[in-house]
């Protein structure tokens, strides 16, 4: 297992150089600068590219950057005028992940029982429900769902607020309201996804040899279904959970800014038409650990659920 | 089966529960259950909600230029003068009176003597100084460096190499701790205006010196204006408290500010309803043309509605040196095709037409509007003239944009406009902001350019001189649609030296006339409109110039 791990982490060296390198050539090449605007002379943004160091070759950049990058300086946001692109990044993160994290419990809450009845009770009107559900789900965007459940839920009934984001240093109880609406309208299409899987897989595992053969032995159903057939159907809802939690911990552009949420996924798209290269290079390699971080968590969590899966050779 | 689910579902919303729970602060059972944030109350802290569509990019003075950073900066960091959000006039601040010597290039300002910065030192003619030299100097790189240039030799040691030059040949000095001189290049009567900008509002030099580029942190800033920032949650929001040692800190009223960052209008929208904002719509961009639509249908929200012209306008641009639009006539008929008022009404949903560069409100600008307006029968006969009869032969031409969807909007009725009355076919074509600004620039090769494109200025400092000659001169502005000299951009240059008021506005009258409606090297169709909704219990203005000043607004409930 530790050897697992430790090749896994030493993978990371190349994709690290892989993937910098290729984001920070496409960046550079994309025509425009950080500091283009219709007001300001081109004398003064060729001033301003100057004192960020923007006028020297591409690849000396790069050098400059992985230098920087080795002391854990990810560089000044060009957009803020120089302030450390961490100081945006990290709190964005924090925020984030815990959105993430409801979002995430509310899809497997919601995916897994959904898909396990719908298997269960396989042609019945209970699975075509559940399907069309998950159809909806998957189809229905963000950006319909969000302002959807803020007319229903905030401005209509008044039960939770519109938007914003509380801290918990703010009390548990504006901190959980404010965190349901985003949180669902996340997790939403991510349900979908997870019941159709769930549904997928435990009806190929319910035909199994080994299934028949602990009803035959007199087990309870319940015990057949719970330690016998989910805990295989699981394994491919585990090993897409990986990604999928990876783009959900680090935020939805979306969903932040319809609940005007301080999260980290503003980042990944306005850093790159503000052409803030420093924030760019930052969200891509955050983003390649958590990736990497994530798949590492899969491969340990297979070797919990399915101990005939090793890693010994 | 029901049943283990139910276990299930159970089981789930109790670790949900209980990893929100095992960081959780402490709570009193009272606090539970309000989600809505309390509405600011009398009797103690004073609170203003108010919303930023975009982060503050800096809180320096000397580097800020966009609306969202100059908003907060204005609010703690007082100019030598200021423009009066009723009457956009300039006023006093820290200066309490200036002279300007004969031959109008030395300008004095005597400061108040009771100022001090928010750490106890007085706010000095040396910190003016200081900020202006900071300002100009090329390592600096400050944007807006360009403002200044006035001043005898910015321009020069500005555009100088990294410390080839000597800062202290700069036209600025001061000549006691309460006096500050500026001698400029040439007679500029726009100057009075300029001393109201942020770009050389005085900043405390032993906090720059001591934390850098950190010195506008909440835990470092000095400040000599109303508020002053307590805390910025990045992507959140910016908290301002009163300054108590502000000079005039008995008039300001509210003693809490939150700026939230939110970037969405609608939820901007939907948050003022549900009594979470105080104000919205207070962004440099107006409110969605759906969303006014709504609100002047809402009994209630149209009585808490607020809009009126912002000092800003749009326009479609001419590649002046490419065919056809080298040819005047077909500029003139393309202007005059645009339905400026079904534009505003329909498409923008606020606004004022335009047939001029300056917006009202700013010095100079003629009023009534002069130029060119819609006149469907005339941009036929232009057409005509100009050898293309109802739009024979005439060839496929592009007009350029940037994406967003009211821009889209906008490029599509332009496009319908000039197909119905021209009965010509125009390309639109959207592009990233970025890409557009770096293909439509002045030193773009003209066979690349598109024929048309989008653009717009805002104000800087309310005069023409920030218009026709700073946007539009043949050889000391950009130049954008790359016009030749002619006698428009003599008068627009002479416009800006002369000191009798009624003579520079009469300058100014021909050259718009002449830029606009003779010349037609752009095509000004909208002048933008702010659209605010501000709860009863506000009173405040609504200036045409922003930016606002807090600590004139007033919760009265």
């Amino acid at each position: 297992m530790l050897r697992v791990i430790i090749r896994r982490l030493l993978w990371f060296i190349p994709v690290f150089f892989v993937v910098t390198g290729l984001t920070f050539v496409t960046m550079h090449a994309l025509p425009g600068g950080p500091f283009d605007s219709d007001k300001t002379p081109p004398a003064l943004i060729q001033q301003m590219e100057e004192v960020f160091g923007l006028n020297r070759p591409v690849p000396e950049q790069y050098l400059i950057w992985l230098a920087n990058v080795m002391q854990l300086k990810f560089g000044p946001s060009l957009s803020a005028r120089g302030k450390p692109v961490e100081g945006f990044l990290l709190p964005g993160l924090a925020v984030s992940a815990q959105l993430g994290l409801f979002a995430l419990l509310f899809a497997l809450a919601v995916g897994v029982p959904a898909g396990i009845t719908a298997a269960m009770h396989r042609g019945s009107w209970r699975d075509r429900s559940a399907t069309l559900v998950a159809i909806i789900g998957v189809s229905v965007p963000a950006i319909v769902l969000g302002p959807v459940l803020q007319y229903i839920f905030a401005l209509r009934l008044g039960w939770l607020p519109v938007a914003q984001w509380a801290s918990l240093g703010e009390g548990l109880m504006p901190y959980l309201s404010h965190i349901i609406l985003p949180a669902v309208t996340l997790g939403a299409g991510l349900s979908a996804i997870i019941a159709r899987l769930t549904r997928a897989s435990m009806l190929s595992v319910l035909g199994e040899d080994y299934i028949r053969t602990a009803h035959a032995k007199g087990l309870a159903r319940r015990t057949v279904t719970v330690r016998h057939a989910l805990r295989n159907a699981l394994i491919p809802v585990v090993t897409y959970l990986g990604p999928l939690a990876a783009a959900v911990l680090t935020g939805s552009l979306v969903v932040e800014q319809i609940f005007a949420i301080p999260g980290m996924g503003r980042y990944f798209v306005t850093s790159i038409s503000a052409r803030d290269y420093p924030m760019v290079m930052a969200v891509v390699v955050l983003y390649a650990l958590i990736i990497v971080g994530v798949n590492l968590l899969v491969d340990i969590l297979y070797t919990v659920i399915d101990p005939r899966i090793g890693h010994g050779n | 089966m029901r049943r283990m689910n139910l276990w299930y579902v159970a089981a789930l919303l109790l670790a949900l529960l209980a990893v929100a729970g095992c960081t959780a602060a402490p709570v009193a059972p009272g606090e539970a259950g309000a989600p809505a944030a309390a509405p600011a109350t009398s009797g103690e802290a004073l609170t203003l909600r108010l919303a930023t569509v975009s982060e503050p990019s800096t809180l320096d003075p000397n580097l800020a230029e966009d609306y969202y950073s100059i908003t907060p900066i204005e609010q703690m960091f007082l100019g030598l003068t200021n423009i009066n959000n009723a009457t956009s006039e300039i006023e006093p601040e820290l200066a309490e009176s200036w002279t300007v010597s004969e031959d109008g290039t030395v300008w004095t300002f005597n400061l108040r003597q009771d100022v001090k910065w928010s750490d106890g030192n007085p706010v000095t003619a040396q910190d003016i100084v200081y900020s202006v030299k900071r300002a100009v100097k090329p390592e600096t790189a400050s944007p807006y460096a360009y403002v200044l240039y006035s001043i005898k030799n910015a321009a020069a040691i500005n555009q100088s190499e990294a410390g080839a030059y000597d800062i202290d040949t700069l036209g600025v000095k001061a000549l006691d701790d309460y006096t500050v001189e500026f001698t400029l290049e040439s007679p500029a009567s726009y100057f009075e205006s300029i001393s109201s900008m942020w770009t050389l509002r005085p900043v405390p030099s032993w906090a720059i010196e001591q934390f850098g580029e950190a010195w506008t942190d909440p835990a470092n800033i000095v400040v000599n204006g109303p508020y002053k920032l307590v805390e910025w949650r990045p992507g959140e929001k910016l908290i301002f408290e009163k300054n108590p040692d502000y000079f005039a800190a008995d008039n300001v009223q509210i003693d809490r500010v939150e700026l939230s960052i939110i970037t969405d209008q609608f939820t901007e929208v939907a948050l003022y309803e549900s009594g979470e904002l105080d104000v919205a719509g207070e962004g440099a961009a107006s409110l969605p043309a759906e969303e006014v639509a709504r609100i002047l249908a809402d009994p209630v929200l149209s009585a808490e509605f607020h809009q009126g012209p912002r000092a800003s306008t749009t326009y479609v641009g001419f590649t002046m040196t490419k065919p056809p639009f080298d040819n005047v006539l077909v500029r003139k008929a393309f202007s005059a095709a645009i339905d400026r008022e079904t534009m505003v009404r329909d498409v923008v949903g606020s606004g004022v037409p335009a047939t001029q560069f300056a917006p009202p409100g700013i010095f100079g600008a003629p009023d009534p509007e002069v130029g060119l307006g819609y006149d469907p029968e005339q941009a036929k006969a232009w057409l005509a003239e100009a050898g293309y009869p109802d739009g024979a032969g005439f060839p496929t031409v592009t007009y350029r944009y940037f994406a967003n969807s009211l821009e889209e909007a906008l490029a599509q009725a332009l496009q319908a406009m000039w197909k119905e009355t021209l009965n010509v076919d125009v390309q639109i074509e959207a592009q990233d902001f970025p890409v557009f600004l770096a293909g439509t620039g002045p030193d773009v090769p003209v066979e690349e350019m598109p024929e048309m494109w989008r653009l717009g200025w805002g104000a800087d400092y309310p005069d023409e001189n920030n218009w026709v000659y700073e946007v539009f001169h043949c050889t000391d502005s950009q130049n954008r649609p790359r016009a030749a000299c002619t006698e428009a951009d003599e008068k627009a240059k002479q416009a800006g030296i002369e000191t009798d008021p009624e003579v520079r506005k009469a300058l100014y009258a021909e050259v718009e006339q002449l830029m606009f409606g003779e010349e037609v090297r752009v095509a000004p169709y909208y002048h933008r409109g702010y659209t605010i909704l501000a709860k009863p219990y506000l009173q405040r203005a609504y200036p045409t110039f922003a930016p606002v000043n807090w600590d004139t607004w007033r919760i009265e409930k």
